[in-house]
């Protein structure tokens, strides 16, 4: 593994303090949800991984040279991504039809020209999944438009059903993602349950040491 | 290209933004060099980012030059690296279709104009040309794609755009490793995306007049919905900042992030209110 310190971009010198902030920092910029149905969430998994294990290192390495007190802290104190990870993955297993199902499975392959042709195969029945999935395809390749009037379709179809309706709140907001400038530039209409629930994931992740 | 990739100077640390416009001016030089004095004239603000974003980590060397546009002081000019290189020969082989478009589309004294200024550039272009037979080659495709698609009159924003994102989407070389081809595809895709339909709201009374096609008035109608299209367009833009967040951190870092999360939104918040300067990005070489 490589220097823990540079992959927080602190110095060995920095205060506990620091070290938490800039983690904190990084832990906010690879957060799932700024990666949710993105071709690269992967990428930013690996990322949330790598700067876990530095933090961990860190607070490891200095508990074990400080006196007393400093136990236990340390395990605790990461960004826990493996379990946000899991829970969008479980909320989207389930779908009846078998050939949905497989068109979910060559979406989460990125797959998406064999989900494309499945769709368009089935388009005779199309139904509220149907929509959603197409949505999916769209949203992958970067077709926001043709994204949100598919999702659109979905829960209008299917209003009750919170997965589509995740995704089309995910539109009509124009996306999530980090902003380093500060509160200052975000969207003072992102007050929606899952930036809610967002926020509130990250001051109990990270506020457990204080 | 279009000019609307550009930082955003009252938030920019003044040595972050000698450093912008010493890439600038660099890669005008770099043009002059490897294409002859008339490529200079393709300089364009997005091809410096493209420059920026494809730079590798190693020594910089700043030296001072003087130039037509700055004849009496000399200006800090960033040495030419090879991604600078790369996008020089990349800026003319796109600005020679762009001309060779105008050619086809337009009539009347702009056509003459479009063709004079293809005709000038036609030895950079071969130059270029010979050196990026790929990319060359994708360029075309992708325009063809673009061209038949407008001639269409397709209502389908996003597969038009399409065409052109997958186009700037090239324009980064490959360099096998994942880890750094994915984000910066990404990044330029959804940049590209965001690119064509700035353009289009901008250009929408203009194509409106002359009866030309526009994918915003194509999808929308001659009223679009600006509130959806700003939500869609900050859509591309979150996708891209995010795609950028995952390439390593280099010292172009802040410029970089400043154009990205400031300039690009500063500038499609003016072409939504219909403020954008439209007669200053084409033609007359930009100057920062």
């Amino acid at each position: 593994m490589s220097d823990p310190y540079s992959i927080l971009g602190v110095s060995p010198g920095a205060s506990d303090e620091e070290i938490k902030k800039a983690y904190r920092e990084l832990a906010r910029k690879y957060h799932p949800d700024n990666y949710q149905d993105n071709p690269l969430a992967d990428l930013a998994e690996e990322k949330m991984k790598e700067i876990n294990q530095a933090y961990e290192e860190i607070t490891r390495q200095r508990a074990g040279g400080q006196s007393g007190g400093y136990q236990g802290q340390s395990a605790g104190t990461a960004y826990q991504s493996q379990s946000a990870g899991a829970a969008y993955q479980s909320q989207s297993a389930g779908s009846a039809d078998p050939l949905l199902r497989q068109v979910r499975q060559s979406i989460q392959m990125g797959d998406l020209n064999a989900a494309e042709r499945m769709l368009t195969q089935q388009a005779t029945v199309k139904n509220a999944e149907w929509y959603f999935l197409m949505g999916e395809v769209c949203y992958r390749r970067g077709w926001l438009d043709e994204a949100r009037q598919n999702y659109q379709m979905a829960v209008r179809i299917d209003p009750g059903n919170l997965e589509y309706r995740r995704a089309y709140n995910m539109m009509s907001r124009g996306g999530y993602a980090y902003r380093p400038y500060g509160n200052d530039m975000a969207d003072t209409s992102a007050c929606d349950c899952c930036t809610t629930l967002m926020c509130m994931n990250c001051l109990c992740g990270g506020g457990r040491g204080c | 290209m279009f000019g609307y990739v550009r930082p955003d100077r009252s938030h920019l640390s003044d040595p972050a933004w000698e450093s912008y416009q010493a890439a600038y001016c660099g890669l005008c030089h770099c043009l002059k060099r490897r294409c002859g004095f008339a490529a200079r004239f393709t300089l364009q603000y997005d091809f410096v980012f493209l420059c920026l974003l494809l730079e590798d980590r190693g020594e910089e060397t700043v030296c001072r030059r003087r130039c037509a546009a700055h004849p009496w002081r000399p200006r800090p000019c960033l040495a030419a690296t090879p991604a600078m290189e790369l996008c020089a020969d990349r800026s003319v082989i796109l600005a020679y279709y762009k001309l060779a478009d105008g050619v086809a589309d337009e009539t009347g004294p702009t056509r003459l104009k479009s063709r004079a200024a293809r005709w000038a550039l036609g030895r950079a272009y071969r130059s270029a040309r010979g050196r990026q037979p790929d990319f060359d080659r994708h360029v075309a495709l992708c325009l063809g794609d673009l061209d038949r698609l407008e001639r269409e009159n397709s209502p389908r924003m996003d597969r038009v755009a399409d065409a052109f994102a997958r186009l700037l989407a090239g324009a980064a070389p490959e360099t096998g490793a994942g880890g750094l081809d994915r984000p910066r595809r990404e990044l330029l895709y959804h940049l590209g995306r965001w690119i064509y339909l700035a353009d289009g709201v901008d250009d929408l009374p203009r194509d409106l007049a002359k009866g030309r096609y526009n994918p915003v008035a194509a999808r929308f109608g001659p009223e679009p919905d600006l509130t959806y299209l700003a939500t869609t367009m900050t859509h591309s833009l979150s996708l891209a900042q995010s795609a950028f967040q995952l390439l390593p951190r280099t010292r172009r870092g802040e410029l970089l992030e400043n154009i990205l999360y400031l300039g690009l939104p500063h500038v499609q918040a003016l072409v939504l209110a219909g403020k954008w300067d439209g007669g200053r990005k084409r033609g007359r070489r930009d100057q920062p």
